[in-house]
């Protein structure tokens, strides 16, 4: 495999101005990050260390092995909902290495109102057991919750994707063979006591933990009853006459290195066998990446000077380099594991959409996983195209990607609109892992398309009624939906609401992708079978 | 393995294939028994047709430098494929044309400039996107057939190249 070759001028003006800007974007996000890790407020902090509790990030330390890293996911999740109080909606998640093996931490933060489950927290934590689920990564729960948030209980009971899914999701993860520990730090009450109940092994901390249907309050008010705590789900009543805990900890010390020690029980995994080699270092540096994403969305760049710095080597086998050039497709390898890349350079047009959609197919047959890297305004409109099949062609994409069976990662570099993000592995077709990059926008068109639209439909509307709008009116219809728009398209919003699984700042890509893959192994790689192409 | 390296601005076709505790290097018709051990203390020894010989390399990309018995060699390796392209790159690459349809926003070139592989010749707006056309290669701007403007469709010529003739 040759080296790419980069046409990037890293002195010129323009070079410069946009590495200034993607630069600020990324230290506007890392200092966001750190804020969602450990800004919290001091009365909630004191109440922990009274309650002798140790926060959330200090438990992940102990739990995980020292010098590893962890691919922390959705930090960001809920920065734009409940008023930015509940950062990272109260939960994190992330694979980390615990004993060797490669695990998914899901893990309460009480040190946010409490570790109350908000709509977010549920969304985020199932994402986490569906990851787990079709990655066959064994799960570690840290649980310390105060319950459901009742004022937005319509918003997490019920529904199938809602707080029920967690222990579903536990469920089918024990048929299929894939372990669990849950180590109960503080309150598991009501559905948060399935957490531990439906994990293989248990621990409890002595003092701090426990585990009920409903606390003592709430038996008092139902029976009467007057119970304390530890008689009603403390740790030596459930793990000497209930059963309901395995191991009873002194400590969260302790607690931890129990459960070190049961995930060091579990069987290594068997990964699929996919094409690997020694790891290169990229020949162009990451640092590069800030420069080559333009200030200005609307300016189209070439999606190789990305492949370059993300690649091992910067060695890229480019597939049909002559033939729909809007798209490119070939095989790279990244941290060892063979690769094949789809990145677009433009609009997707017909020869476009066969090349991707042959490219698939490809793939699945030569068992190569997938990197979708999205910059996409959409498909070709207008008549020569429609009448050269253009929705059928993009149908055909559609088709592999959904069917693809070979793991699939997607990362969206900057805009993802309308169904170009569906032919590049959105969210909906299920790559196993979706990231953005801090300045990306996502949206089914541009903001200022949907506002222009919505202000046409409304012009033609009223013309129809003999009545024409002042551009005063014009303007009070565009406006809002301009800025409405705007704030849901950004990349903030997309991770705010769990549509990715965080967002990288650009440099971290390469590494975050490694991980990824590798956990991505974990699951067998089936027989690639479609539906029907039209053809 | 076929391998391509530039000493100085000669290059040189070798291969090299496996034998008997080492390897054996074809270069020039000839053949001869090659081979690098690692000795204790990080240094290397070459050994040539049976003579051996302390040596010292380093590596930056695709460039090798050899410390060899008191001179200094800079080694430039050349993919196959680049060097096999560089050959039968040219007519192609003359025809700048459009990736898509669209209007052209501004004419960076005009006929007679001397252009390097990358620059900037045009650049365009379709589907609401602004894309810039680079020159291909280095060369000459022989002709440009579209204004600042101008609507064109895909595959259209928009701009010519020609090799650049020494002066």
């Amino acid at each position: 495999m040759k080296r790419m070759q980069t046409q990037l001028n890293t002195r010129s003006a323009e070079f410069q101005a946009n590495a200034e800007h993607n630069k600020r974007i990324a230290a506007e996000f890392r200092e966001r990050q750190r804020a969602a890790r450990f800004d919290r407020p001091e009365r909630d902090v004191e109440r922990l260390r009274k309650q002798n509790k140790l926060l959330v990030r200090e438990r992940l330390e102990r739990l995980l092995d020292p010098g590893t890293p962890f691919l922390e996911l959705s930090t960001l999740a809920a920065n734009m909902e409940y008023g930015g109080e509940v950062p990272g909606a109260g939960v994190v998640t992330g694979i980390g290495i615990v004993a060797g093996r490669e695990v998914m931490i899901n893990a309460g933060d009480a040190s946010v109102k409490g570790g109350a489950w908000y709509p977010l927290s549920v969304k985020k934590t199932i994402r986490a057991l569906d990851i787990a689920i079709e990655n066959r990564l064994p799960v570690v729960h840290l649980c310390d919750s105060a319950g459901g948030f009742l004022p937005l209980q319509a918003e997490l009971f019920a529904d199938r994707y809602y707080a029920g899914r967690i222990f579903r999701n536990q469920s089918i993860l024990s048929k299929m063979g894939v372990q669990q520990v849950a180590v109960v730090c503080g309150h598991c009450t009501a559905g948060g006591a399935y957490v531990p109940g439906l994990s293989d092994y248990n621990v409890i901390v002595r003092g701090t933990g426990a585990i009920f249907l409903a606390g003592p309050p709430l038996v008092k008010a139902a029976t009467g009853e007057e119970v304390t705590v530890e008689e009603l789900g403390g740790c030596d009543m459930h793990t000497s006459k209930s059963g309901t805990a395995d191991y009873p900890a002194s400590s969260e010390d302790e607690a931890f290195a129990i459960a070190r020690d049961i995930v060091g029980q579990f069987k290594r995994p068997q990964k699929a066998q996919v094409e690997w080699q020694e790891p290169e270092a990229p020949l162009y540096p990451a640092e590069d990446l800030y420069g080559i994403i333009p200030k200005d969305i609307k300016q189209q760049f070439d999606i190789r000077e990305v492949i370059a710095r993300l690649v091992d080597g910067s060695r890229f086998h480019e597939y049909q380099p002559n033939y729909g050039k809007t798209l490119i497709c070939g095989y790279a390898h990244l941290w060892g594991y063979k690769i094949g890349i789809l990145a677009n350079n433009g609009v997707l047009f017909n020869d476009s959409a066969l090349k991707g959609a042959h490219f698939i197919e490809l793939c699945n047959q030569n068992r190569t996983p997938l990197l979708f890297l999205q910059n996409i305004t959409g498909f070709m409109v207008g008549r020569e195209y429609e009448q050269r099949g253009i929705t059928k062609d993009g149908a055909k994409m559609i088709m592999a990607v959904s069917c693809s069976e070979v793991p699939k990662f997607t990362v969206i570099v900057n805009g993802s609109f309308g169904a170009g993000n569906y032919g590049m592995s959105g969210r909906a077709f299920d790559p196993r892992f979706l990231f953005m990059w801090p300045q990306s926008q996502i949206s089914v068109m541009g903001a200022e398309q949907a506002a222009n639209t919505l202000a046409d439909v409304k012009i033609r509307q009223l013309a129809r009624h003999g009545k024409q709008l002042t551009p005063e009116e014009v303007a009070a219809i565009r406006e809002p939906v301009l800025t409405d728009v705007k704030r849901q398209s950004s990349a903030l919003y997309s991770t705010s609401e769990v549509w990715d699984d965080g967002i990288l700042d650009p440099v971290d890509t390469r590494n975050a992708l490694g991980i990824a893959i590798s956990a991505a192994l974990n699951t067998p790689i089936e027989e690639p079978r479609y539906g029907v192409f039209r053809m | 393995m076929h391998h391509a390296f530039k000493l100085g601005e000669a290059e040189h076709d070798i291969e090299l294939s496996r034998s008997t505790g080492g390897y054996r290097l074809h270069v020039g018709g000839r053949s001869i028994a090659v081979d690098l051990v690692a000795l204790p203390g990080g240094n290397l020894m070459l050994s040539t047709d049976g003579r051996c010989e302390p040596v010292v390399i380093a590596q930056r990309g695709d460039s090798v430098f050899v410390h060899l018995d008191g001179a200094a060699y800079q080694l430039d390796y050349e993919h196959p494929l680049d060097r096999l392209a560089q050959q039968t790159q040219g007519a192609a690459a003359d025809s700048v044309r459009a990736p898509m349809p669209g209007s052209v926003i501004a004419v960076a070139v005009k006929p007679g400039d001397t252009v390097k592989r990358g620059d900037t010749l045009l650049v365009m707006e379709s589907m609401k996107m602004e894309t810039t056309i680079a020159a291909p290669r280095d060369g000459v701007v022989a002709a440009v057939h579209f204004g600042a403007g101008q609507t064109f469709d895909r595959d259209a010529l928009l701009l010519e190249l020609q090799i650049e003739t020494p002066a």
